[in-house]
């Protein structure tokens, strides 16, 4: 009897001792920044915009051999640098949730943008002389004509490295600046697409 | 006897003089090993200064893979050139990247003035940049790295103590290029070069007693008053040529 109890007070100090290393090694970042409106000239056209949970409750988890364990939250992050970034491209923006879309927005819409978070990669070095946190991140947009029909979709890649220090706070910080990256892209290049060039034509006679 | 009483005395005096002079020589080579070497070279092209009222911007080049200027040492140099009776009025570069994002992005800063005046033609970026109050862009390119290392400590405890026995030494090379970009005239007013090569010791007997070198801060020192010289001297270095 004596034993069994002495064997369940160890187990149980066993197991607070292995989940506090466990939580130890476990590094969760949210990622916060604010992010500029875009400086550039506004197309005149009117665009609804699909955000959807998959891009808005983004989380990435991920187990590195030998490091730990990273989970990273870019949902609200994501939803924050295109909402921005679009409302200062376009003419007007507006939320939409399906398409087709439905009479309302129909004839009030030239287009419908669907973002997604396509891939997410990131490096933190261990040892050695590696001094910066890297991160890759490609998204991919979606342009729709109101009635549903796909015009094009581009994958838009963006690069961000942050110097090592505090490993979390310089994963937020390259994350940040690949976000940036993208959203340079974005801005500057968007109308430069053939298909985008064509419907932008389109809706301007 | 005397005289052998004399030699002795005088042998042990020099043995002691001796052992003090080889100490005194250890300790004044370490000390003299530990040190920052700094050559700084600015090269002034044009006679603009900065006028009242006029700020300046100083920005990291990002756009390299292998190395990126320390955000804290854009800051270093920001807040001294700022700073004190003379001091420059200097602009946020997070703000100023913000107010023209995205055209300051690693991707699009422009890498030559003549890509400046390009990218002042877009629309709205110029009255941006005016809006600003800023006059003179200094890009900073460059950081500081260790470039050689070497020597061992060795360290061991036992019951009846413990303590180290050894001698490292390392170097750490604060290269930076500071250009200067002149908003208003369109072109680069000048280039300083800085290299501040720093050796830092760390001798252990029983104790390690490090001897360290901030070649780093040395460097944004050296830089910053140069900067400062740079932007409110015609010519920067020497009177201006007389013509004709």
């Amino acid at each position: 009897m004596r034993i069994s109890r002495h064997a369940t007070v160890l187990r149980c100090l066993f197991g607070v001792l292995a989940s506090t290393s466990v939580v130890g090694c476990a590094s969760v970042v949210t990622v916060e920044a604010e992010f500029p409106p875009p400086l550039v000239e506004e197309l005149p056209v009117r665009v609804g915009l699909i955000f959807d949970e998959e891009l808005t409750e983004y989380e990435i988890f991920e187990k590195i051999p030998r490091q730990a364990t990273w989970t990273i939250h870019l949902g609200s992050a994501n939803e924050l640098m295109l909402r921005g970034l679009f409302e200062g491209m376009f003419l007007e923006t507006r939320s939409v949730d399906v398409l087709p879309l439905t009479s309302t927005d129909l004839y009030r819409l030239d287009g419908v943008i669907h973002s997604e978070l396509e891939k997410f990669e990131f490096e933190v070095p261990i040892t050695g002389r590696d001094e910066f946190v890297e991160v890759w991140m490609q998204y991919r947009l979606r342009l729709y004509e109101p009635g549903g029909t796909l015009i094009t979709e581009w994958p838009v890649s963006g690069y961000g490295k942050a110097e090592l220090g505090n490993k979390e706070e310089a994963l937020n910080r390259a994350t940040v600046v690949a976000m940036r990256e993208v959203g340079a892209a974005i801005s500057t290049r968007f109308a430069k697409q053939p298909q985008v060039e064509y419907w932008l034509q389109e809706r301007r006679r | 006897m005397t005289l052998r009483c004399r030699q002795l005395v005088q042998s042990r005096i020099n043995v002691v003089h001796l052992k003090r002079v080889c100490v005194g020589l250890v300790v004044a080579t370490i000390v003299s090993a530990c040190g920052v070497t700094a050559r700084i070279e600015p090269y002034k092209q044009t006679s603009s200064v900065i006028n009242d009222g006029e700020q300046i911007v100083i920005l990291a080049r990002k756009h390299h893979a292998t190395h990126e200027t320390e955000p804290d040492f854009i800051d270093c140099i920001s807040d001294s050139l700022a700073d004190g009776r003379d001091g420059l009025l200097v602009h946020s570069s997070t703000e100023f990247e913000d107010k023209l994002y995205p055209w300051f992005e690693p991707s699009l800063a422009p890498l030559t003035t003549t890509e400046l005046a390009e990218l002042l033609d877009r629309p709205g970026v110029l009255a941006e940049v005016e809006a600003t109050g800023v006059r003179f862009v200094v890009w900073l390119d460059g950081s500081t790295d260790r470039t050689a290392s070497g020597g061992g400590i060795t360290c061991a405890a036992g019951v009846g103590g413990a303590g180290c026995m050894g001698l490292a030494w390392w170097e750490d090379d604060a290269r930076y290029d500071a250009t200067v970009w002149d908003l208003q005239e369109m072109n680069s007013t000048g280039t300083i070069y800085a290299d501040f090569l720093g050796r830092s010791v760390m001798p252990a007997i029983i104790i390690p007693i490090p001897l360290i070198a901030r070649p780093r801060a040395a460097a944004c020192r050296g830089l910053t008053d140069q900067l400062r010289y740079f932007l409110t001297t015609p010519f920067g270095y020497g009177p201006e040529p007389e013509l004709g």
